[in-house]
């Protein structure tokens, strides 16, 4: 037996040879990156990670945004990570959570869009809707926690349903599902939900916002969570929705910060006066 | 200490640990599996009638103390025609994990539609009732974290018909059930003012010889209002519980919806 | 069920009437699921119109119910008069709190009607003393739960005191039904200005 510490209980390679993995159980990711006989890995939890999404209906669609850093741990690491990638010209997705498990689900969601427009480009063919993605997502998602190897993401599906009306859906990495006229992943569901729900209480406000209202909306919530949010920074994608198709800048900055607010701040055991 | 030496081998090994394990300083219990399940709260009830079974259930979604949402609903029609299930008489209920939830209903639904292209006929509540334990039995060591109620017409009797199980199968055909997180709150009231339990004949004699209540199936205003009363009631005293009341009333004609709205605060 | 709340089991419940009060409590006293007694009463009477509930820990029930018997002696002797329910509210409070850091497992309900002003009063504590006020009804013991929704749901504003008495009677015997550490019969006080009725109830044996 192996005494050394950092395989201790395994044979030893001196005695026995190096250890046969052949009788591991073979990977089933079909992404996955390792060799075929090395074991299954599950995400036990997250690592490379972005935080809140935030999304709001209007009258003809979905404004939907999230900022473009990655963090590992407290480190903010990546500062160019677009988090919001468009399906088609009626759906976008929002992810939040680990960086690397939505790099996998973009990979999926590819696919998706390769064999559409194999199917004739999506000009004769009807195109997947936002709410089939979203139904889609939602299996993925519940079907891998399920097995116990979740995707450790929350992610905002939106864009346009069957009927060209604005959809807006919630899936996370336990196949939970919700939908309603705004939804925030993460701390924007503390910081920013009660901001937009002031804009649109329920689906009949929605139906009544414009885009400009809604965007502005979202604009003002991205600035509070900057302020009050450690894992966040200050420049984001922000993308509409709506029958003209997807509209996306991924460059936004934050306008007219003011941190007049910041020398009001006392405690925290920093000051003493 | 000869081992020690080859610690250069380990560094191949498919197992070793290139990093030592986590330690955990804070004396709180080290976290490391994922745990599958999650609560989004809320209640459901069903009472059954002489020829009704009416089952209702608030419209909040929760996660902890936030709203993930005012109108997610916890009722779903089993089977009919298509996906917006036209014609359907069985209605089911679920309360806990949504997402479990939402798996056994597709489960349900594809069961009781593969009934119907195999056999050229509706499935009778019973044998629904029946199909939804196994369902649940199914997944005995990994259950689907739900109660479930089920309601319906006995096609024999043309009675309500209200079934209601545990996550694991086991259930019992009722007159009237409460479920999910104000369920403690509201079944003493319905055993109370449906079962008429702890109540006595006034004009009978005092004492121990007092006669109880035989409890009669109620008319469907009756039980609107109950049901109406037991929701304002758990709103009041239970956070998950508000936003809408979505009430199914499921006759031998089919389902008819109510909405009432709740308190949102 | 460890807690020490939860060990022997037991409720009690208030509620405000028109001019009047009600106070009420089931008998059993459990260790864990073992039923040790059926004539355990919950409410202790501190003057003609103050009364106090208690569950928890019997053993806490038994010497805080002890303990308010000496301090409003006490009060007795030095003020020759007796204590409001208001007042005896406020010992209450203070002495649960004395034990802040070491509490009496008890959860206390004191009801009452003002001698002077005829004023209906009830209210709740947690086991370190905060006062709940409450207009309606206060609930407390291990079918807190089940109490909360019979209240809710059958109490009414401005009830007299023979409805008050079969609403806070229905209330307490539905809910201890629906808990397996209460029950096993009731005692319900109806509390007027210058009458208090008891009226033991039999529930459910088991």
């Amino acid at each position: 037996m192996n005494h050394d510490p950092v395989a201790w209980g395994r044979p030893r390679d001196d005695i026995y040879g190096s250890y046969n993995p052949s009788y591991l159980p073979p990977t089933r990711q079909p992404y996955s990156s390792h060799p075929p006989s090395h074991p299954t890995t599950h995400t036990q939890s997250p690592v490379v990670t972005g935080t809140s999404v935030l999304a709001l209906k209007f009258s003809t669609g979905v404004v939907i945004a999230a900022d473009n850093l990655a963090s590992y741990g407290s480190l903010a690491r990546f500062t160019d990570v677009k988090r919001l990638r468009p399906f088609n010209r009626n759906a976008i997705v929002g992810f939040g959570g680990d960086v690397s498990d939505m790099q996998y689900i973009d990979r999926l969601l590819l696919s998706l869009v390769v064999q559409e427009n194999y199917a004739g480009g999506g000009e004769s063919v009807t195109l997947m809707n936002a709410r089939n993605l979203h139904t889609y997502l939602s299996k993925v998602l519940y079907k891998r926690r399920t097995d116990f190897n979740p995707l450790w993401n929350a992610l905002l599906v939106g864009g346009l349903d069957e009927h060209q009306k604005p959809f807006l859906a919630y899936a996370d990495l336990l196949g939970t599902t919700y939908s309603a006229p705004s939804l925030a992943t993460g701390f924007g569901a503390h910081l920013a939900q009660p901001i937009m729900r002031k804009v649109v209480p329920d689906e009949a406000a929605a139906a009544k916002l414009s885009k400009e209202e809604a965007v502005k909306t979202i604009r003002e919530c991205m600035k509070v969570l900057f302020y009050r949010d450690a894992r966040s920074m200050n420049e984001y994608s922000l993308a509409v929705v709506d029958v003209r198709g997807v509209e996306l800048k991924e460059d936004n900055k934050l306008e007219a910060e003011s941190w007049a607010f910041a020398d009001q701040i006392k405690g925290y055991g920093t000051q003493t006066v | 200490m000869a081992a020690l030496s080859h610690h250069h081998l380990s560094s191949t090994a498919p197992f070793a640990f290139q990093q030592a394990p986590p330690q955990n300083h804070s004396g709180e219990p080290t976290q490391h599996a994922f745990y599958p399940y999650t609560d989004n709260g809320g209640s459901t009830l069903g009472i059954s009638g002489k020829t009704f079974t009416v089952i209702a259930g608030d419209t909040r979604s929760t996660s902890g103390y936030n709203i993930n949402t005012r109108y997610a609903p916890k009722l779903y029609p089993i089977g009919g025609q298509g996906p917006t299930h036209k014609g359907s008489k069985i209605v089911l209920s679920v309360v806990g994990f949504a997402a479990d939830g939402r798996a056994l209903q597709e489960r349900l639904d594809t069961v009781v539609k593969m009934y119907r292209y195999q056999h050229g006929c509706e499935i009778s509540v019973k044998a629904c009732a029946q199909r939804l334990s196994h369902i649940l039995y199914n997944k005995r060591f990994f259950p689907y974290y739900v109660q479930a109620i089920l309601g319906g017409i006995d096609e024999e009797t043309g009675e309500g018909a209200l079934y209601s199980y545990d996550p694991v199968g086991s259930y019992e055909r009722e007159y009237c059930r409460a479920a999910g997180a104000a369920a403690s709150l509201i079944m003493p009231f319905l055993d109370n003012q449906v079962n008429l339990k702890n109540q006595y004949e006034p004009a009978a004699v005092s004492g121990f010889d007092k006669k109880q209540l035989v409890p009669q199936p109620l008319e469907r205003p009756q039980v609107e209002e109950l049901v109406r009363d037991a929701f304002t009631s758990a709103v009041e005293r239970h956070i998950e519980v508000g936003d809408g009341l979505q009430m199914m009333f499921i006759t031998k004609e089919g389902i008819e919806e109510v909405y009432f709205p709740l308190k949102k605060d | 069920m460890s807690s020490p709340f939860s060990i022997n089991g037991g409720a009690c419940v208030a509620m405000r009437g028109k001019n009047c009060v009600a106070i009420a409590c089931d008998l059993r006293l459990g260790l864990q699921s073992l039923t040790v007694s059926n004539n355990f009463p919950k409410i202790f009477q501190y003057s003609p119109t103050a009364f106090l509930g208690l569950t928890g820990l019997a053993t806490d029930v038994s010497t805080v119910s002890e303990l308010f018997r000496y301090k409003v002696n006490m009060y007795r002797l030095r003020e020759e008069r007796d204590i409001a329910p208001k007042t005896f509210a406020q010992l209450v409070s203070s002495s649960l709190y004395e034990r802040r850091f070491g509490p009496w497992f008890v959860s206390p309900v004191v009801a009452g009607i003002d001698g002077k002003s005829g004023a209906p009063f009830i209210c709740g504590f947690d086991s370190i003393g905060c006062i709940d006020y409450a207009a309606d009804f206060i609930v407390s013991g291990t079918a807190s739960d089940q109490l909360f929704g019979t209240c809710e749901g059958l109490w009414e504003p401005d009830l007299e005191p023979d409805d008050l008495f079969e609403t806070i009677s229905q209330a307490l015997l539905n809910a201890v039904d629906r808990d397996a550490l209460s029950g096993w019969g009731a005692h319900v006080y109806i509390i007027e200005k210058d009458k208090v009725t008891k009226r033991l109830l039999k529930g459910r044996q088991d």
